[in-house]
């Protein structure tokens, strides 16, 4: 409501600042005074100063004058006088025009781009609120301006660290539990979460730092289940998924039964033994390339991929009797989607094999399996 | 109700503009003269408006409003309340506001102060302001809204780009906006006289002060700019050719040029069609700088603003008022008539040489800026134009321009004598030969060219003195009435001197800073010593800092003369700030007289020894000193006008000045 008011108040004023000058009221512009016979007047005069000080001889002084005396006669016979106020039809139209756009070239552009309802909010205002009417966001920015204020609030950061987590804010969170293991000591609970925060802000890849604070959590507290998985994890994403299913394993055995990590360490055992079966067959990229991976973004792993795709698809190109190979390419293919690729790799490999080998027959197979098949 | 009030104050003043673009404009046709009386008020109450927009963006700002999608983009809610003010400019939207808010300024001011116009040619330079006005208020609403909103709000914004949390951002745009809108008033000025078909010589005297009030602004823009550059980016340069530069470069080349030619056009009644044209291409050059800045076509530091989606936009605006103008002036200019005539020896020659100069320098960096554009327009390559074209290029041509700059002020109008004023200018010259003798003496043997630019430097403070004294009567006159003699000078006699020293102590400084400086990059421990153009800096420790919206690691270093006494030290330290993932460089700043130790700080080896860049920067202050001293200048032969645009009016008609006319 306030702002309508402000609104209108504002429309008349700007209008107003129109219509007065068009009605009457105020000073009119005087009429026309001969402003060049002002200027040259006063070079007349500094002609005179120049003179007495000696600047320029009387001669030159002469021929000075002469010639701006000749310029006054000039512009004297120039000066035009603008005739009184014309007010033809066109004029009067131009002013109701002109009155009339005010108010309704600004309410109806701000009509169409306005937001009249949206309350201004500043950020000390909304932090005000009752907290039970407040968004999960609003409450952590709460904490957070307290925690500004008061960055040595142990026991604030304790709360708002698995929050963070919670919300993937995973730098925010490593602060947080950093904070909190340093205001509050260190437990195992505090250190799982910092290691999980770290791997989160690692894009999931459980790092030497992270796995530093699971292995601090498990000296705290041998029976960190979280802390065992993600050691487990480590060891399997440097590809040492042997070891890494044994210790899922060694954890399902000491896991009480109704613990929400057997789930998650069984599904994990099932994947690893997966991949380890493919990783038997197949040379993946090295460890090497794998931490590298982990620290690009997502765009520079994608292209990381393209380009193994691409060696391995011209290394065929050059050598087509490696049957692991096409499997692999094939595969690879149908992993990203691209069918008619791997379509087109199965028919180079069937040529390249011979049509009725033992090798292209557990190609097509393979290929099948997958869903692909060369003739189609 | 704040936000969405200052909203449709904005909305308000583009209506506004649109009215004071049509209705005097009209009138001044018509010879009505209560139509024309619409432009002042109308311009007034626009300035109003829009300043109550930029106020409620900036309190938006303050207040950590984050449902104003422009806040939530740009600030944070720790940011320091300073940085959180300037942030309102610190970014596309609130930018083009900024330069909106100094446009409807300009226009007030005219409307305010131009009683003593005729009324036809105010209403006119009202309504092309109005024209400018209503087309970068367009631009704003329909592309580039600050008070776009966000629902739901977020909690906390994206943070400024560190770069620009510098007190920097609070001085260097506002003065640069002030300087480019300026030109605007000249721009109008010169559309004005062209719709009416007529120019006389009191327009270069009305004109002339806006153009010495924007090219003080300007002037001072740059050099903070180039001051900010040089302390922010942790390069030790202070001025690289940088597209964004050379767009604020231009101007005022541009702009210099046309507050020359406006002399001769104001006294000798001479020049009065370039005048306009330089009146209108200055202009343009301000649009060019912000079409490059805002369009993001050229690729630089100023980064933040880049998006290619407004180019087409601002492109539109760019050809209509510069191609609009243009042509006006192509069919009006031939009808303005020819002006007096004078000797190539003269101060009109001198003016106009230096016309030659200074438009030629600015058709180089125009080249030099848009080349890669051209090219690639035509061609798949990009290729980018450093600074070894605009050195030997731009170089080149200031050099002539700087050593005639002395005779320029003591050659007589209309005929001068160039052998009296060269032995007036003797003891100049004999100072420069010393200096230069100096330095090839006690400073370098082999560097001859720096003693040439040092002597240069040298020899335009004492041309501008000499020029001074002249005046005051050294030499002709009883030394007793000196004193009294000198304060009657007019003040823009100062104001010449004062410009041309400026611009003799930039001289000095670039000479300075680039002949003389010393540049080491080492790896540093802390308790480590290195020795810089005699003195010692040791570095003493390195210490983490936690700032309001960042975390900083600060060396420590002491400078130490030969004894081992500490006298002064220096902090440079590198800052990240977690929102935007970003680091910044804190150089570290001594300064010794006018010469400055600059240390920046490198990255960290693995073996805890850090990488140190110290540059010995002989005399560098010199060069924004300078440019201060030219603004001073600027400044005060500004007072001086404001006398001299009362002169034609009834009341203000007194001696003092006719007095102030002697010499521009």
């Amino acid at each position: 409501m306030l702002f309508w008011i402000a609104a209108a108040l504002l429309t008349i004023g700007a209008s107003l600042a129109v219509l007065l000058p068009l009605a009457g009221r105020g000073a009119l512009p005087s009429a026309e005074p001969g402003h060049d016979l002002e200027v040259y007047r006063d070079q007349l005069g500094e002609i005179e100063r120049e003179t007495a000080r000696g600047l320029i001889g009387p001669a030159e002084a002469d021929q000075a004058r002469t010639e701006i005396a000749r310029r006054m006669i000039r512009a004297d016979r120039q000066r035009r006088r603008t005739g009184e106020a014309g007010w033809g039809r066109g004029a009067r139209a131009l002013c109701a025009a002109s009155v009339l756009a005010v108010p309704l070239v600004s309410w109806g552009l701000y009509g169409w781009l306005g937001s009249p309802d949206l309350p201004s909010q500043p950020l000390s205002a909304r932090l005000e609120t009752n907290p039970a009417d407040s968004t999960i966001e609003e409450l952590v920015a709460r904490a957070e301006a307290h925690l500004a204020a008061n960055p040595s609030d142990g026991r604030g950061w304790d709360v708002l660290a698995p929050i963070y987590l919670r919300l993937g804010r995973f730098p925010e969170a490593v602060t947080a539990f950093s904070n909190a293991i340093r205001f509050e000591g260190s437990t195992a609970q505090r250190q799982t979460g910092l290691g999980e925060a770290i791997a989160g802000a690692a894009g999931g890849v459980v790092t030497a730092e992270s796995r530093a604070a699971f292995e601090r959590a498990l000296t705290l507290q041998p029976d960190t289940p979280a802390a065992s998985f993600y050691l487990a994890t480590a060891l399997a994403q440097e590809g040492r998924i042997e070891e890494a299913v044994v210790s899922w394993q060694g954890m399902l055995s000491s896991l009480p039964p109704d613990s929400p990590w057997r789930g998650a360490a069984e599904q994990a055992i099932a994947e690893g033994r997966r991949n380890s079966a493919v990783a038997a067959t197949e040379p993946g990229p090295d460890r090497q390339d794998v931490e590298a991976a982990a620290g690009m973004s997502d765009s520079d792993r994608n292209a990381m991929i393209e380009n193994m795709v691409t060696g391995l698809d011209q290394k065929l190109r050059k050598n087509p009797h490696d049957l692991e190979g096409w499997f692999r390419l094939v595969r690879s293919y149908v992993v990203l989607g691209r069918t008619q690729e791997a379509r087109d790799a199965v028919r180079r490999a069937t040529e390249a094999l011979g049509e009725k080998s033992e090798a292209a027959g557990k190609l097509a197979a393979f290929s099948g399996a997958l869903g692909i098949s060369a003739v189609d | 109700m704040m936000v969405e009030t200052g909203h449709f104050a904005l909305v308000l003043a583009f209506a506004l503009s649109l009215v004071q673009s049509v209705v005097p404009l009209a009138g001044a046709r018509f010879g009505n003269q209560r139509m024309m009386a619409v432009g002042g008020p109308v311009a007034i109450t626009g300035l109003a408006l829009t300043a109550l927009a930029f106020a409620a963006l900036t309190v938006s700002y303050a207040r950590s409003d984050f449902s104003v999608a422009n806040v939530w983009e740009n600030s944070h809610s720790l940011k320091p309340l300073l940085f959180k003010i300037t942030g309102t400019w610190g970014n596309h939207e609130g930018s083009m506001l900024l330069w909106v808010l100094i446009l409807t300024f300009f226009g007030a001011l005219v409307a305010a102060f131009g009683n003593n116009l005729p009324a036809t040619l105010k209403a006119n330079v009202l309504a092309v302001q109005g024209w400018i006005g209503a087309a970068f208020l367009l631009f704003i609403l329909a592309t580039s809204n600050p008070f776009a909103r966000l629902v739901p709000a977020p909690m906390e914004g994206r943070d400024l780009n560190p770069i620009l949390q510098d007190i920097g951002l609070a001085i260097h745009p506002p003065l640069l906006y002030l300087g480019y809108v300026g030109f605007s008033v000249c721009f109008s000025f010169a559309v004005a006289a062209l719709i009416d078909g007529r120019i006389d010589a009191a327009w270069a005297r009305w004109a002339r002060p806006w153009t010495l009030a924007a090219w003080s602004f300007l002037t001072g823009g740059i050099a903070m700019g180039s001051y900010w550059a040089y302390y922010e980016l942790g390069w030790g340069g202070f001025w690289f050719w940088d597209p964004v530069e050379n767009a604020s470069f231009m101007p005022w080349l541009a702009g210099t040029a046309l507050l020359h030619s406006a002399i001769v056009m104001e006294r000798r009644a001479a020049l009065k069609i370039w005048t306009l044209l330089l009146a209108i291409l200055t202009f343009s050059l301000s649009l060019l700088g912000t079409f490059l800045v805002r369009s993001g076509v050229l690729t630089s530091v100023h980064a933040f603003a880049s998006d290619p989606t407004r180019g087409v936009f601002i492109l539109a605006i760019l050809s209509l008022f510069i191609g609009g103008s243009l042509t006006l002036f192509a069919v009006r200019a031939q009808s303005l008539g020819a002006g007096g005539l004078f000797h190539p020896v003269s101060r009109e020659g001198a003016l106009v040489l230096n016309n030659l100069f200074l438009t030629t320098a600015t058709a180089t960096v125009l080249l030099g800026t848009l080349y890669p554009l051209i090219v690639e327009a035509f061609s798949a390559d990009r290729i980018s134009v450093g600074a070894p074209f605009f050195n030997l290029t731009f170089g080149p041509l200031m050099v002539p321009l700087l050593v005639i700059v002395p005779f320029g002020p003591l050659l007589a109008w209309k005929r001068g004598d160039l052998l009296a004023v060269a032995q007036r200018l003797w003891a100049a010259f004999a100072l420069a030969i010393l200096a230069m003798l100096a330095v090839l003496l006690f400073v370098d043997r082999l560097a001859v060219l720096a003693a040439l630019g040092i002597g240069l430097g040298v020899w335009l403070i004492f041309g501008a003195l000499t020029d001074l004294a002249l005046k005051a009567g050294v030499g002709h006159a009883p030394a007793r009435v000196l004193p009294s003699r000198l304060a009657g000078l007019p003040r823009s006699v100062f104001g010449t001197t004062l410009a041309h020293l400026g611009l003799g102590v930039t001289t000095l400084g670039i000479v300075g800073a680039l002949s003389f400086g010393s540049e080491s990059i080492l790896a540093m421990k802390p308790g480590e010593s290195t020795s810089v153009s005699g003195v010692t800096l040791r570095f003493e420790r390195l210490e983490p800092v936690k700032g309001p919206n960042y975390t900083e690691n600060r060396a420590v270093f002491s400078v130490r003369d030969t004894d081992g006494d500490v006298f002064a030290e220096i902090e440079s330290s590198k800052r990240f700030y977690p929102v935007r993932q970003m680091p910044t460089t804190e150089a570290g700043i001594g300064t010794f007289m006018f010469s400055q130790l600059y240390v920046s700080l490198g990255d960290e080896t693995p073996d805890g020894e850090v990488v140190v860049r110290i540059w010995w920067k002989p005399l560098v202050t010199l060069i924004w000193l300078g440019a201060l001293v030219m603004m001073t200048g600027g400044a005060v032969s500004l007072c001086d006008r404001r006398l001299r645009i009362g002169a034609p009016s009834r009341r203000q008609r007194r001696p003092a000045t006719a007095a102030d006319a002697v010499v521009p």
